[in-house]
């Protein structure tokens, strides 16, 4: 097996971890059902290390896993990060949900990920074209925190602009009223409730979800406009704020809905109005959990 | 109630969400003082502006209001401190997202209205009336056809 340095690095760096009992779990990425797919794995022993890899088709922010029973119940635990998935965890942190000692954080140097639909057609190549439109304004190829960091000799992408990552977003905001309307309508037509946009989401962490609530029902969980809208609504609103941008719910879900539209107008709006970018401080208070008294006030009569 | 899609609703219904130290006695000094205000306002009364989530205003738009108005004490003023600033800080980020998902602004209206401003409750609720009177009456992603 041909080994190139970022994996020989990565497994070193995760067998002495789980040797010396630093930690009792790894969270990492290994080969999938095809070259061109990975997948999540978890290492327990230090002979499984091998299992370990990273590469542009690594997609999926293991962040999400912190928040689970099964996984927490490891204590000590390890996890490989890109810089995105990093930002999570510092907003895990900054929340209180994980704490920065139990972690030990093994970032990897990302030029960008291929866009899964892409990748299956069998490209491997990272281009401007290939990848997520969150990798093309990235800037944290190298993660914030981390403990251990496994350079990458992936070369950046050239970016020519030709690919102007979320320009819906200047579209949309350009249009009346009724046309933004008429486009959501549409997307949230499609919506399913499969709520796959909420599991995936490394920040959705209530063990009992607002839809979940039935005395009041909030949310409509069947399948019809108002309730669709209410659902896709209330999760871009709790996410406003504390999304760090790593897409996993627009890769995620199963019909399509441009969520990272919303998610990526909020975190704008956000920065615009309190001058706050989430997943960046551990130190700093998330924004909704404090205030200025000369935040923006123009709306109020 | 509910007219044709594009016609002016003659007679909406709007809910009012607010707080109990301020604004609800605003509205009571109204009616005392006996001042005439039009009859379209529902009003709910909660502990605090920073009670009133998101969520209401979504409720009162699938339940078929017309029009929201949601209403405080005014910054410094809060009986719990910081509700108001809490709140502020939280509807400023809920109208931005209201709006890119095509709701009609003119129908969410915020205030600050202390419970010596009588006054000022009738105004801005006859304005606001008068506003969704005058706005045509389309759905929305949160009305139901």
């Amino acid at each position: 097996m041909n080994k190139n340095k970022i994996d020989e690095k990565l497994q070193k760096t995760a067998k002495g971890l789980l040797e010396s009992k630093a930690v009792n779990v790894v969270i990492g990425w290994t080969k999938g059902s095809n070259p061109f797919r990975m997948r999540p794995v978890f290492i327990t022993k230090p002979e499984d290390v091998n299992k370990l890899y990273f590469n542009p088709h690594c997609v999926q922010d293991l962040a999400v896993f912190l928040k689970k029973p099964e996984v927490k119940k490891f204590g000590r635990t390890g996890i490989v990060v890109k810089g995105c998935d990093e930002k999570a965890l510092n907003t895990l942190i900054q929340e209180y949900q994980v704490l920065r000692d139990e972690l030990k954080i093994i970032g990897v140097e990302c030029m960008g990920v291929i866009r899964q639909n892409i990748a299956d057609k069998g490209e491997s190549n990272l281009l401007e074209t290939t990848v997520y439109d969150k990798c093309l304004i990235c800037d944290v190829h190298t993660p914030l925190i981390y403990d251990y960091l496994v350079e990458s000799d992936i070369p950046e992408i050239k970016i020519s602009g030709s690919v102007k990552p979320y320009a819906k977003i200047k579209e949309l905001d350009s249009m009346l009223v009724e046309g933004r309307d008429k486009f959501w309508q549409k997307e949230f037509d499609k919506c399913i409730k499969c709520y796959a946009c909420r599991q995936v989401c490394p920040l959705c962490y209530c063990s009992r979800c607002i839809v979940e609530k039935n005395m009041p029902q909030w949310i409509d969980t069947n399948i019809e406009e108002t309730g669709n809208a209410q659902w896709n609504m209330i999760r871009a609103y709790h996410l406003s704020g504390r999304c760090i941008g790593c897409g996993e719910c627009e890769r995620a879900c199963p019909v399509n809905i441009p969520l990272m539209l919303i998610n990526e107008k909020m975190a704008r709006d956000i920065y615009e109005k309190f001058g706050y970018r989430s997943g960046i401080d551990i130190n700093s208070k998330p924004v909704f959990g404090t205030f200025s008294e000369s935040d923006f006030n123009e709306f109020i009569k | 109630m509910a007219g044709k899609t594009g016609e002016n609703v003659k007679d909406p219904r709007i809910i009012a969400f607010v707080c109990n130290w301020c604004t609800y006695s605003g509205a009571d000094l109204a009616g005392t003082s006996r001042m005439k205000y039009a009859d379209n306002i529902r009003v709910i009364k909660l502990p605090c502006s920073g009670r009133i989530d998101p969520l209401f205003i979504v409720e009162a738009f699938k339940k078929g209001a017309k029009g929201v108005l949601v209403s405080g004490c005014h910054p410094g003023d809060c009986h719990y401190t910081s509700g108001n600033y809490h709140s502020r800080r939280k509807y400023a980020a809920f109208r931005d997202l209201l709006n890119y998902l095509g709701v009609d602004l003119n129908r969410v209206e915020f205030s600050w209205i202390s419970a010596s401003e009588g006054n000022k409750w009738v105004s801005v609720v006859s304005e606001f009336t008068e506003k969704i009177k005058s706005l045509p009456d389309v759905h929305d992603i949160f009305s139901s056809r």
